[in-house]
């Protein structure tokens, strides 16, 4: 019988706990937290979102926010579910990045809340215009600018010096090989990682560099472009000299880096962050020269990466949200604590702060924030669409047949631009 | 760890490590080197864990590669704890399985138990039914399901997290096929003796049965604790986060601490192994115990 026992124990403690957990949940939230907005958002934004509510609350007492850590991941798995359940169990801000919140937003036209209405466009010469552009999707506002991408080259110094190459002679990609030539020969180190089956991360800033992405203004294929061409030529003339190292994964790539096993990496401001962080004892052996152009003289102004703020229109504290993400966007000093954290702020009425002509001790004392700061009102507005994450993988495998030499570089962009053309239908 | 539960259920066990002792050492010698391998690669994942809880996250990115233990143990700790509040987690996660292992198993067992010792109309059909359910991609319940809690005002509980897996086809399928081997002659017996059918079930079918219901119970366990995307989409709050949540909220975009992450991965592998090394017992005990006299 002590079994019978012991089974009856176990259930009654299950419905128990049970009931326990479901009085315990949300539906004591909404009432008792009424003017508790609740935030989504990762890693390095969460205190630096705290931060900001801190100084918001001075001015606005009783206001309150709760920010929720999710990885940068996560929060799209979560969001879509909501989004896909009707905008169930949303918060009523979220953290987007710039090459999903077209998407987010046109499959699903009413999720976020349209700031226009609430009087955003008074703040929208203090962004740039690539970013305002991006966020006006169907004449919506649909969110507020945060940190963006300026790109440009980080090189290690020391593996540059050994070769007797000068990084700030490298005006074109041309000369961005012929680099490469000379310290692959010099060193024996390859010029760059990248992960060619995997990722197209220099495809995308090149294509972004040229004013165009997978798609141009009017929503046309551009994989067989002449501006995907000029891109995907270099990536293959790179290839083809053996100045690649490929690295599969981000962690690999980083860690090439770091070590010094390549020379450069190509990439967003924000790399800083990484590179800062993960490299620390390689303290002074860093440099930073902006994005090599296609022709001398072109432009070398481009934009990998960065996110946004938006305010779901499920939510019913929509003024509340509105005002303190207003706050937050065009506080200047919030937005330096968000670059202390590595976040290249898109708020230009802080580009004349000192720290962005201070020379950095760990990039070999050269001021490098000047570099990214010069190129924001450059860089060409581009159209990421609801498609990009499909013609992205597309245009990942039209790189991997273009390297490899499976087909020729025109027949592999051909191809794919083909195979997208029929998965967008 | 599945492959070795059902292994060890092998009653074959036994002999097999028999014959292998009365070998010629040369073959012996050979055989050992090429286990050595194998134990090397299967280690190694947990050594490199180790390695990276106990070393500054950039040490994992140098080259040569850092092999041996550092001195950032309790830094990388101190730093976990303050990104994830680690006992409020290892209570979440602890609770959620532990729950679950008890109420799956009462109802994968009574059900598989039903499936093979009851005679009944449609058995096979509702069977069938449930092995074809296995099938089902889980992306596919997601939405329909997170609907359905966010209508019962039930997103962001422990019940959300564990309710909707309680009947897990593939437990009840290895239960089942376990129980098809019971002797239906002992229960007819102990009917004929005057027990009820519950009491048949308890004190006759189970006793015998303990291997079969610990390796479904690490299964179930093992399942729960490593379950992410469900826990991801249903809880709201970070003093409700299970273990695979907490962590996956550790990746950023451009900086990760793999200090923290790898002393994470560490923390959460310890109650499996714990879990594992208990019910290993109830492997031993069920093989030498035999119910028929």
């Amino acid at each position: 019988m002590k079994k019978v026992k012991v089974m009856s124990l176990i259930s009654i403690v299950l419905i128990i706990s049970m009931l326990a957990a479901c009085s315990g949940g949300s539906s004591e939230k909404t009432s008792k937290d009424d003017k508790k907005l609740t935030a989504w958002a990762w890693n390095i934004n969460v205190p630096v979102l705290e931060a900001a509510a801190e100084r918001f609350k001075k001015e606005n007492p009783g206001f309150e926010l709760e920010v929720i850590e999710i990885g940068r991941e996560d929060v799209y798995s979560k969001l879509t579910t909501g989004l896909q359940a009707g905008g169930q169990g949303l918060p009523d801000i979220v953290l987007v990045e710039d090459d999903r919140i077209q998407g987010y937003a046109e499959s699903y036209p009413k999720a976020f809340l349209d700031l226009s209405k609430y009087g955003f466009d008074e703040h929208k010469d203090k962004f740039p215009a690539s970013k305002t552009d991006l966020l006006t999707v169907n004449n919506k506002v649909v969110g507020f600018p945060f940190d963006g991408g300026p790109t440009g080259v980080f090189y290690r110094s020391d593996i540059f010096e050994e070769a007797g190459v000068k990084a700030e002679d490298i005006q074109t990609w041309d000369q961005f090989v012929e680099a490469g030539k000379a310290i692959k020969e010099k060193t024996g180190k390859p010029m760059l990682g990248l992960d060619l089956n995997n990722d197209d991360g220099l495809y995308r800033m090149m294509m972004n560099q040229q004013g165009s992405l997978y798609f141009d203004e009017k929503d046309e294929l551009t994989l067989s472009s002449q501006e995907s061409m000029n891109a995907a030529k270099v990536i293959k003339q790179l290839k083809d000299e053996g100045l690649v190292k490929n690295t599969v994964g981000w962690d690999a790539w980083i860690s090439a880096m770091v070590s010094g096993e390549v020379a450069t990496a190509p990439s967003g401001a924000w790399l800083t962050g990484s590179i800062t962080g993960q490299g620390k004892d390689t303290s002074g052996k860093w440099g930073v020269i902006p994005f090599p152009a296609f022709e001398e003289g072109g432009n070398r102004a481009s934009n990998l990466g960065g996110s946004n703020y938006v305010i779901m229109n499920s939510t019913d504290k929509k003024q509340e949200a509105y005002d303190f993400l207003e706050f937050f966007s065009t506080d200047e000093e919030t937005q330096l604590e968000a670059m202390k954290g590595g976040l290249f702020p898109t708020l230009n009425t802080i580009y004349d702060e000192p720290i962005f002509t201070e020379k950095q001790e760990f990039f070999s004392g050269q001021p490098i924030w000047s570099t990214f700061t010069a190129q924001m009102d450059s860089i060409p507005s581009v159209n990421y669409t609801g498609n990009y994450s499909l013609a992205m993988d597309e245009s990942i495998k039209a790189q991997s047949e273009s390297v490899s030499g499976k087909k020729t570089m025109k027949e592999a962009y051909k191809a794919a631009e083909k195979r997208l053309e029929n998965r967008i239908k | 760890m599945e492959a070795k539960t059902s292994n060890r259920i092998e009653p074959n066990f036994h002999k097999d490590t028999k014959v292998t002792r009365n070998k010629k050492i040369p073959q012996k010698l050979g055989m050992y080197s090429i286990l050595m391998i194998f134990l090397i690669i299967s280690i190694f994942p947990f050594y490199w864990m180790f390695i990276g809880a106990t070393n500054d996250s950039g040490k994992m990115f140098t080259n040569p590669p850092t092999l041996t233990p550092g001195d950032q143990f309790m830094k990388n700790f101190q730093n976990l704890n303050e990104s994830i509040n680690i006992p409020q987690v290892m209570f979440n996660s602890l609770f959620v399985s532990l729950i679950y292992v008890v109420a799956a198993l009462a109802v994968c067992s009574l059900a598989a138990y039903a499936f093979a010792k009851y005679e009944f109309k449609g058995r096979n059909f509702i069977f069938t039914a449930f092995l074809l359910s296995m099938m089902i991609p889980y992306q596919a319940t997601l939405i329909p399901l997170f609907r359905m809690m966010s209508e019962l005002n039930l997103l962001n509980t422990y019940f959300a997290v564990i309710a909707p897996q309680l009947c897990y086809p593939f437990a009840i399928f290895l239960l089942r096929q376990n129980f098809l081997a019971f002797p239906t002659e002992l229960i007819e017996a102990a009917r004929l003796d005057g027990a009820g059918e519950l009491k048949i079930f308890l004190q006759v079918v189970a006793p015998s049965m303990r291997p079969a219901l610990a390796a479904a119970s690490i299964f179930l366990f093992m399942t729960q604790w490593n379950s992410f995307m469900w826990p991801l989409v249903v809880l709201n709050d970070a003093s409700m986060y299970t273990f695979p949540v907490a962590l996956s909220s550790l990746m950023g975009l451009s900086y990760i601490d793999y200090g923290q992450v790898m002393m994470g991965v560490s923390i959460a592998t310890i109650p499996i192994i714990i879990f594992f090394l208990i019910l290993q017992k109830q492997f031993i005990s069920g093989m030498l115990g035999s119910a028929v006299k």
